[in-house]
Formats: C-alpha cells, sequence, structure tokens
C-alpha cells in the first residue's frame, strides 16, 4: 500500500517556502515563550530546560521535512497555524502543569504520526465517502464505548473517558468527532437533493420524505443520549452543532436548522429539568457568585473569572500571573490562564489565529472539486470554529461552560492527535484540488 | 544581577507578545497572497481556450483584429458586466453566450432583440461552432480562433 500511494504522489519533492518561512517564526516564538515561563518559575534562564520546546519543533520541522519529500501540494498556511498553536500550549502546560509535559510530547509524537497516516490516505479520500456506514458505526461504537464496563470510566463528573487504570485514558468523543463529519458529508453529498428539493411542501415548510427525516431525528436522539448518560454538555452542542452547519450548507434549507433548534432547545430544557448535572452547570453559568456556588461548583469559574479581570490590556507577563488558582487550568481554562498573562493583546492574537485557520479551511472547502470533499472541508473547519467559540464562551461565561477543550491549545492527548488528524485531512483536500486544478 | 534578571525576563516577555503579532502578521500576509495569486491564475486560465477575434466593427465599437479572450462560460452584450463587452447600438444587454462544454464550443442567444446569426444564419438554440466561425451581434462581427 505504502508504494501505491508513493507512486500515486508523484515522489518528487517540491518546495513549501511560505510554510517553512512560518515554521521559523513558529521556533522563535516557542523558544520565546518557554524560556520566559522557565525563567519566571526557576528565577534563572536554564538553557537545557529547553530540550522539551526543541524537541516538539524538531518533530514539526519533521513534518515539514515528510510534506516536502512526497511533493506533497496542498495548503502551506494550516500547518504552521495548527502548529503555532500547538506551541503556544506546550508553553502553558510548561507554565501550568509542568508534571504532565513529558507527556503531551509523547502524545504530539503520536499526533504526528497519525498526521503522517492521513496525508497518506491513498486516491481522493474517496474510501472515506463509499464506506459511509462504516464510519458512521465506528462513530457510534466509540460513542458508546465509556459505557462499558471495564474500559469506561468517569472522570470530573463526565463518562467520556475509556482506559486502564494508570496506564492510559483516551477520550474517544474526540475521534467520533471525525468519524461523524465524514459520514455527514458522505451523506449529504448522496441525499442533498432529496433534502433540499422535497416533492412536498406545506407552505415555506419542506417536508421530505420520512426515511430522510430519521437521520435528523436519529443525531438528535443521540445527542440526547450522550447529555443525559455521558454527561458531556459540550459534546452534545459540538455534535449537533456541526451536524445542523453541514445539513444547511448541503441543502440550503433554513426550515431544518430551525427544527434543529428547536428540538434542541426543548431536549435541553427536559433535561434541565430532569437532570441535576445538567442543571447544575446553566445555575453556576447564571449565577456563579451566588454564596452557595461560590465556593461550590461555581468556584472554577470565579476564579476564572478573576483571572480574566487580572489581566488588562498586556497582561500580567508570562510566569507572572496566579492561573494556578484555577482548578484543572490546564485543560479547561488555558483560555484564562492564557489572557491573565499576555492580556487582552494576546488573547486577540489567539483567536486571531483561530480565525485565519477556520476562515483558510473554509477557502479549501469553496474550491475543493466534489461535493463530498466541500462538505468534509467545511466540517471539519466547524469543528474548530465551534470548539473554540463554545470553550471560550464558557471561559468568559458567555454561554455554560462544558468540557470542550480550546484545539491544539489545551493539554489532553486525544485532542492533540485528533486535531492533528483534522489538519491532515483538511491538507489532504487541498492537495487534490490542487492537482485536479493542474 | 537582580535587576538584569528582572529587565532580561521582562524583555523576554514582550518578545513572546511581539513574535504572536508578528507570526499573526505572517500567516495573513500569506494568506492574502495566496487569495491574489488565485486572482492571477484566474485571469491566466480565461486567455487560454480560445479567443474572438474582431473581423468587422464600426466607429465606436471594438477595433477590427482586436482578440477577446474567452473563459469556460462567456456571456457576450453591451452590458459592462459582460464578458465579453461589444459596444453596439443594435446589441442587447445580455444578448449571447459562448460556453465551452464536452470538449466543444457552443454558441446561445440569450434573448437579444435583433437575434445573433453564426455564420449568417439566426441561432434559436445551442448551436455548435467551429474554429474559424463567424458569429455576428448587431454591426459586430467575430471569429472563434484557437489559441496557441
Amino acid at each position: 500500500m505504502m508504494g501505491r500511494t508513493g507512486r500515486m504522489m508523484r515522489s518528487r519533492p517540491v518546495a513549501r517556502l511560505h510554510e517553512l518561512q512560518l515554521l521559523v517564526w513558529v521556533a522563535a516564538l516557542s523558544i520565546t515563550g518557554y524560556l520566559a515561563v522557565v525563567a519566571a518559575a526557576s528565577g534563572r534562564f536554564a538553557w537545557p530546560e529547553l530540550v522539551v520546546p526543541a524537541v516538539a519543533l524538531a518533530i514539526f520541522g519533521l513534518l515539514h521535512i515528510f510534506l516536502v519529500s512526497i511533493g506533497f501540494r496542498g495548503d502551506q498556511l494550516l500547518l504552521p497555524l495548527a502548529v503555532g498553536l500547538t506551541a503556544i500550549g506546550f508553553v502553558l502546560v510548561e507554565r501550568l502543569a509542568p508534571g504532565l509535559l513529558l507527556q503531551q510530547l509523547s502524545w504530539l509524537v503520536i499526533a504526528a504520526g497519525a498526521f503522517c497516516v492521513t496525508i497518506l490516505i491513498p486516491r481522493d479520500l474517496s474510501a472515506l465517502s463509499r464506506y459511509k456506514y462504516t464510519w458512521a458505526l465506528i462513530g457510534l461504537l466509540l460513542l458508546i464505548s465509556p459505557l462499558l464496563p471495564v474500559v469506561g470510566r468517569e472522570i470530573n463528573g463526565a463518562r467520556i473517558w475509556v482506559g486502564i487504570r494508570g496506564i492510559a485514558q483516551f477520550e474517544p468523543w474526540e475521534l467520533v468527532k471525525i468519524a461523524l463529519v465524514i459520514f455527514f458529508a458522505a451523506y449529504l453529498e448522496e441525499h442533498r437533493e432529496m433534502l433540499s428539493t422535497p416533492p412536498r411542501r406545506i407552505g415555506p415548510i419542506p417536508v421530505p420524505p420520512v426515511p430522510y427525516l430519521l437521520p435528523i431525528v436519529g443525531m438528535w436522539l443521540v445527542a440526547m443520549l450522550v447529555m443525559v448518560f455521558e454527561k458531556d454538555l459540550g459534546a452534545t452542542l459540538l455534535f449537533f452543532g456541526i451536524f445542523l452547519a453541514m445539513l444547511y450548507l448541503a441543502t440550503g434549507e433554513p426550515f431544518y436548522v430551525v427544527l434543529g433548534l428547536l428540538l434542541l432547545v426543548g431536549g435541553g430544557f427536559v433535561a434541565y429539568q430532569a437532570f441535576h448535572h445538567v442543571a447544575a452547570r446553566i445555575d453556576v453559568w447564571l449565577a456563579p457568585f451566588s454564596s452557595d456556588l461560590r465556593f461550590d461548583t461555581g468556584y472554577q469559574l470565579t476564579q476564572g473569572l478573576f483571572s480574566l479581570a487580572n489581566a488588562g490590556l498586556f497582561g500580567a507577563g508570562l510566569g507572572n500571573g496566579m492561573p494556578e488558582r484555577i482548578p484543572v487550568v490546564w485543560s479547561d481554562f488555558v483560555f484564562d490562564a492564557f489572557t491573565e498573562e499576555v492580556g487582552f493583546a494576546g488573547a486577540l492574537a489567539l483567536l486571531a489565529l483561530y480565525l485565519v485557520f477556520v476562515y483558510r479551511g473554509m477557502l479549501i472547502a469553496l474550491r475543493a472539486p466534489t461535493t463530498f470533499l466541500q462538505l468534509l472541508a467545511a466540517g471539519l473547519s466547524f469543528i474548530i470554529a465551534f470548539q473554540t467559540l463554545v470553550i471560550v464562551g464558557g471561559n468568559a461565561k458567555l454561554i455554560p461552560l462544558t468540557g470542550i477543550t480550546l484545539p491544539f491549545v489545551a493539554y489532553g492527548g486525544s485532542s492533540l492527535v485528533t486535531n492533528f488528524m483534522l489538519v491532515g485531512l483538511l491538507l489532504r483536500v487541498s492537495d487534490i484540488t490542487a492537482r485536479v486544478r493542474g | 544581577m537582580e535587576i538584569t534578571f528582572a529587565v532580561l525576563l521582562w524583555g523576554v516577555r514582550i518578545a513572546f507578545l511581539v513574535l504572536l503579532y508578528l507570526f499573526l502578521i505572517r500567516a495573513f500576509r500569506t494568506l492574502q497572497r495566496s487569495l491574489a495569486e488565485e486572482r492571477v491564475t484566474m485571469a491566466a486560465r480565461s486567455v487560454g481556450l480560445a479567443v474572438l477575434v474582431v473581423t468587422q466593427s464600426h466607429a465606436g465599437g471594438p477595433r477590427v483584429g482586436e482578440r477577446l479572450p474567452l473563459r469556460a462560460v462567456n456571456s457576450v452584450g453591451r452590458d459592462a458586466g459582460n464578458d465579453v463587452v461589444l459596444n453596439d447600438d443594435a446589441a442587447s444587454a445580455k444578448h449571447a453566450v459562448v460556453s465551452f462544454a464536452d470538449g466543444e464550443w457552443w454558441l446561445e442567444d440569450a434573448g437579444s432583440t435583433n437575434g445573433t446569426l453564426l455564420n449568417g444564419t439566426r441561432v434559436w438554440e445551442r448551436e455548435r461552432v467551429h474554429y474559424g466561425d463567424q458569429v455576428q451581434v448587431g454591426r459586430i462581427a467575430l471569429r472563434l480562433e484557437r489559441v496557441q
């Protein structure tokens, strides 16, 4: 298989100068940030401590060399952006949880491997759309796997983990995102005609035949099950949000979005009444400073808000703030921690990096030659956009806080691996486009 | 010693923020540059297929011998928004469509007032155009030519 893909890729090296140039900036950014954090913690400039970022940068460099050597013609902006955000993530892990740094580095090695595998998927990714029901099945199995005995575990109130105690844990939900986007893209490509020009209409409301409505209702049911049994509010939001966005992209029918949102709000309201963990999240969001929540379930959010409030325009300086007062800051509240130390200016730059990433992803989607590839690229970009929106909004108390991770930056192996696969797929779509257009 | 360290540390902290912005600006510039390149390749592609050569015209219309580049689909008419703009009183705002499909060139009248002629015959439905054929819109005649 390697031989076949190698031939297909026409393995003549192609220079990727823009990418290389941007990677040099990432290197400078990474070393500087790391140096500041280490110096602030230890009181001196310690060069040996720079080994970890150096290894991380070497991995980034190898990814670049890998793309050059196989003659890859895809996008040159996405990898530096992803890698730059990851580098910021490493600075923050060193700042907030130095003990987890080596673990994160080993996850990065796995993520780089996963990236290369997605880059080497043969031909035009048609295998992804051909086996769409297999992907849906894998997605569903991964989704329910944390509920299984023995391997499933509940951490911090959410039953979304699979693993063996003390060895390794993985959040299968992260991989589910990609499997489901592939499935949605393939499914919507096949059925968009029927969904967008249904045979019957009642006023402005399209009425497609019942079999076509089933997946929408099915997705809603699955999303609700995730909320109820795995107690993961963020996954529910993300999952259903991506589905609705892709449905709208494929059909151009606002009716489906309205229907989906009504279903979500209805389900959310029932869950708020019936389930304690959902109600707790909402109550904390509405009034984190109320006297009975401030030192209880609202503690994390209030500490985060104090952290944000102390940021100012330029922040306290890297290593100079007190973000460690927020519980589990390295995975849930990295945005607040980053903002406290680099201020509004830094937070704005960080969000702008996500914006460029998503914009670039959407451009790749616009140019892609087939409907499947367009929907795939758009769906993958949506994942990053929604996740950033949901977690930054949650950290800033704009919306209820959820357990979604800030893509690339937050500590977490599963999300790092998945996000690098996501970048790999986006790059593959842009590579196919470049080859088709000649 | 203490003070030197503190100054250095602040220097590094500020450098981080500055580098963050420089990286962002670089990324923006790469994005902008690739968009500009895209426009250039699109423009280059439009002259790659074929041209319409003006063989007959009048004062105010295009110069005889002028080569009008074609894309895959071209609207022809008096309106400035057309791909091929023909300044002629007898031409409709949107007069005809010249398109490339299935390896052939096609001519279609877009509901013009005075009609479109292909080799002297009025075009009623989509007709095939060969290289060297004469297309007449109003008082302007054009010849389809392959670009070498």
